[in-house]
């Protein structure tokens, strides 16, 4: 539960897509709690809220782990709605999770309606190398065509757990000050046009 | 409004026709209620009647009279979003059919202006029924003002969004006055059903959130004795800002005050598109309401309650039991059934009478329901989650509702800031409940798991009970008191065995004794033996057979374990007495010291040994008990076979 109203540090969500039983919830319980939780038990939908330092500064990141399964469908788009950056989500010892993707990103582009989304896609299972069914280039040039990064990680052994999370909080946060300077620059449009006009009279 | 037929909004003069003659069927009704009744309902009574009689044509309409008192088709028209069409359509066919409506007609004439400007006529007539109802007469006709200002404009918009979205422009223009939903589903004025789908109480009572909320407020004690329970007019635009609260969710703060509790009952209940009691059903009521004999009413209000919907039964109960609870208190707030029925019968779509013996009955009629105040869900500024597994499993079963709630309400386009933030937020704390019981289940199991462990084989014991042997393995209390507390332990063992089938024998024997089973008791044994066809017979022969040799067992094993005791208590006293002459040991000891070496071989044999006995007596004891079991299990069988 949030133990400070919203007027507090800076508040990022973050929602974890991605196909079933890729490991969306174990990389968020090991970001959150630094557990691995081997036995899988299929996610309706978890929220979560942990406060970071993110390069100094105290923010607050919420995370909201989805279903993979298309059965929940139809409750994602409420939550794609209300997200301000994406982990989607494959593993890379799973092609079908893989091609799934493009079906994630399309649904998430179609609901924010935003090329730039921040919007991270990552390979879980990399401790599971022996057993790769995705081949490293192809994850890249994927990656390469949306224009996102591609991070590899794995939930069990933590490798770029915090990571995947921070750097997508970093591109939120550039995103969130992007937005906010180009209204101000509005803002500032519009003194600079009644400052002509005074200086006009 | 969105939840109205379709066709009605595509063709506007889909019911044209039919009005003429709906007209004539209810002019009749119309000459009983339009002598003391508002002008407007004339023509909106004729408006709705036509979509009745549509309903139910050549059904018996009986209750016709009540109708005009309490006039449940002005809000049946606050509901239809047709209202402009029907004025027309209401003037074409006006100017069509003559026959003895003079009366009604002039009336109608008068609506017009009366549109325009707050029912001040109808004020003047009214004054002997409910007071507030003029307020909302007012909003009534203001709400209808901007339907029909909509419905001009998107006469041919059928979705519910589009039909918010110009709600939202309405806002804009300014043009709408106190009924601007942010939402298109509103609480008030439309079915029980729906009003109970669209805000419900999370807690599984099915219903309105409004009317648990205003019930709460009015069952505390200061309400129920005030005198001013459904006496006192409220302020109007309080009573708006709560009903406008209520239509678009945002109640956040309930109602505080007891008029405006009392009102926005009220609005609730006279807004309902259909009365409670179901305009099906409610002539049949009234009929038993007129029934003579008091002890029948009672058996067939029964039957006819059954027929209600689900939710219009819960919200009947809840009122006349709140209702009930009020005339409880009459020294206090001088209303008793009379006076009560007298101020709220016309608002419930209900005669004098039925009222009166509504209530009369209620506490028979309802005796399962109690008036429950609401706790709603968590939210994150609460103190805390619950620790009691029972409690997180009721508070995420709320939020769970909640959960669902907003997601049908995203779903239908009704999205905000404030609803996301909502939803996370319930999300969230549907996580941590669900994690904060999966860790408490996982104790429960531990705890079990080592329960078991101590009982068949318990390697924590065995390693405690070991150091105390090594300490003092020449101590010879030591042993008996290891050996005793095993044997407490093989005794705590029985109770959950003999537990089960005590626990199943009573339910058995509950399931079994209500109807009349034919059984005899054997005077031997005092088995209870079921008639010989009775499938359940070996069952319960078998389960009473082992009760009793499971209880034998116990019997022995506490014997026994009296017998340990006895014999620890013994030694203890030996021991002191041993300890009192110190002088002779040591001497003895002295001499049979061996050297180092020896004497830290001889303790690691000893030790070994021990544990080694130990866990062969372990193995042993299960065994025995695994023995014993089956012996049990034999002399069952054994037993059954002399019945």
């Amino acid at each position: 539960m949030s133990k400070k109203p919203t007027a507090g540090p800076a508040l990022h969500k973050v929602i974890m897509v991605g196909s079933g039983g890729v490991g969306k919830s174990a990389l968020t319980l090991q970001f959150m709690y630094d557990e691995f939780v081997e036995d899988y038990e299929p996610t309706k939908a978890d929220s979560y809220r942990k406060k970071v330092v993110l390069d100094g500064e105290e923010v607050q990141i919420d995370i909201l782990d989805t279903a993979g399964q298309e059965d929940y469908a139809a409750i994602r788009d409420n939550y794609f709605r209300s997200g301000e950056g994406f982990l989607c989500v494959f593993s890379i010892t799973d092609d079908e999770s893989f091609q799934a993707t493009q079906e994630f990103r399309e649904q998430i582009l179609r609901v924010k309606n935003d090329e730039s989304i921040p919007f991270l896609l990552v390979g879980n299972k990399c401790d599971l190398n022996d057993k790769r069914k995705v081949p490293l280039n192809e994850c890249q040039v994927r990656a390469q065509q949306w224009s996102v990064p591609y991070v590899e990680t794995s939930a069990k052994t933590r490798e770029n757990v915090d990571k995947v999370f921070f750097d997508l909080m970093r591109e939120i946060r550039s995103r969130k000050t992007e937005d906010s300077k180009a209204t101000s620059g509005r803002a500032k449009d519009r003194c600079k046009k009644r400052r002509l006009k005074c200086t006009l009279l | 409004m969105d939840f109205d037929s379709p066709e009605e909004n595509e063709f506007p003069g889909l019911y044209a026709s039919e009005a003429a003659d709906a007209k004539s069927k209810k002019s009749k009704e119309e000459s009983d209620y339009s002598e003391g009744d508002h002008d407007k309902h004339s023509k909106k009574d004729l408006l709705i009647g036509r979509r009745k009689d549509k309903k139910d044509k050549g059904k018996d309409r009986g209750y016709a009279a009540l109708e005009g008192e309490s006039s449940p088709e002005e809000e049946l028209d606050t509901k239809s979003p047709s209202k402009s069409k029907k004025s027309k359509t209401f003037k074409f066919t006006s100017s069509k059919s003559k026959e003895k409506r003079e009366k009604s007609r002039d009336k109608e004439k008068e609506t017009k202006p009366l549109e325009e400007e707050p029912a001040q006529k109808t004020k003047d007539k009214e004054r002997e029924k409910e007071k507030d109802r003029h307020h909302d007469e007012k909003e009534h006709k203001k709400k209808d003002k901007e339907r029909k200002e909509k419905d001009k404009k998107e006469k041919f918009e059928k979705k519910d969004k589009k039909d918010k979205k110009s709600k939202q422009l309405q806002q804009e223009d300014g043009s709408a006055v106190e009924e601007v939903l942010a939402l298109g589903y509103p609480i008030f004025g439309v079915s029980i059903s729906l009003a109970t789908e669209r805000s419900r109480c999370h807690d599984g009572i099915d219903l309105p959130l409004v009317v648990r909320d205003c019930i709460d407020y009015l069952q505390q004690e200061q309400s129920l004795k005030c005198d001013h329970i459904y006496k006192v007019e409220p302020i109007k635009t309080r009573l708006l800002h709560y009903k406008r609260l209520y239509n678009n969710r945002d109640n956040d703060a309930s109602v505080d005050d007891i008029p405006t509790a009392c009102s926005l009952l009220k609005l609730f209940l006279r807004e309902l598109p259909e009365p409670v009691l179901t305009t099906d059903l409610v002539a049949r009521f009234e009929e038993v309401a007129s029934h003579p004999k008091v002890t029948e009413q009672q058996t067939e209000l029964q039957q006819l309650l059954e027929q209600l919907p689900k939710c219009n039964r819960t919200l009947l109960s809840w009122i006349l039991l709140h209702f009930d609870a009020v005339i409880q208190q009459e020294r206090y707030n001088k209303l008793n059934a009379q006076s009560l029925a007298m101020l709220l019968s016309p608002t419930l779509q209900m005669s004098h009478r039925l009222m009166v013996v509504l209530l009369c009955h209620c506490a028979n009629l309802f005796p399962d329901v109690k008036l429950i105040k609401y706790v709603p869900p968590l939210t994150s500024s609460s103190p805390g989650l619950p620790d009691n597994p029972d409690d997180i499993k009721t508070e995420l079963r709320k939020q769970d509702s909640l959960l669902t709630q907003i997601h049908s309400e995203m779903n239908a386009g009704f999205i905000t800031k404030k609803r996301e933030e909502q939803l996370w937020e319930v999300q969230r704390i549907i996580t941590q409940l669900k994690r904060k019981l999966r860790s408490s289940e996982k104790k429960l199991e531990k705890s079990i798991d080592e329960l078991d462990s101590t009982i068949s084989a318990p390697p924590a014991r065995q390693s405690a009970v070991q150091p105390a042997d090594l300490k003092a393995p020449t101590n010879p209390s030591a042993v008996p008191t290891a050996n005793a507390s095993e044997d407490t332990i093989d005794s705590k063992s029985v109770p959950p065995h003999r537990i089960a089938p005590m626990q199943q024998l009573d339910e058995l024997s509950i399931a079994t004794s209500p109807p009349p089973i034919e059984y005899t008791i054997d005077k031997q044994t005092g088995y209870m033996l079921l008639s010989k066809t009775n499938p359940q017979r070996d069952d319960l022969l078998r389960l009473q057979i082992e009760y009793d040799e499971l209880m034998n067992w116990q019997n022995e094993l506490k014997t026994r374990i009296l017998a340990e005791r006895n014999e620890i208590f013994r030694m203890k006293q030996f021991y002191e007495q041993e300890i009192l002459k110190p002088l002779v040991a040591p001497t003895i000891s002295q001499e049979q010291l061996p050297s180092e070496g020896d004497y830290e071989r001889i303790i690691e044999h000893y030790t070994r040994e021990n544990a080694l006995l130990e866990h062969k007596k372990q193995m042993l004891g299960t065994e025995l008990k695994e023995e014993r079991r089956a012996c049990i299990a034999l002399q069952v069988e054994l037993r059954m076979q002399q019945f």
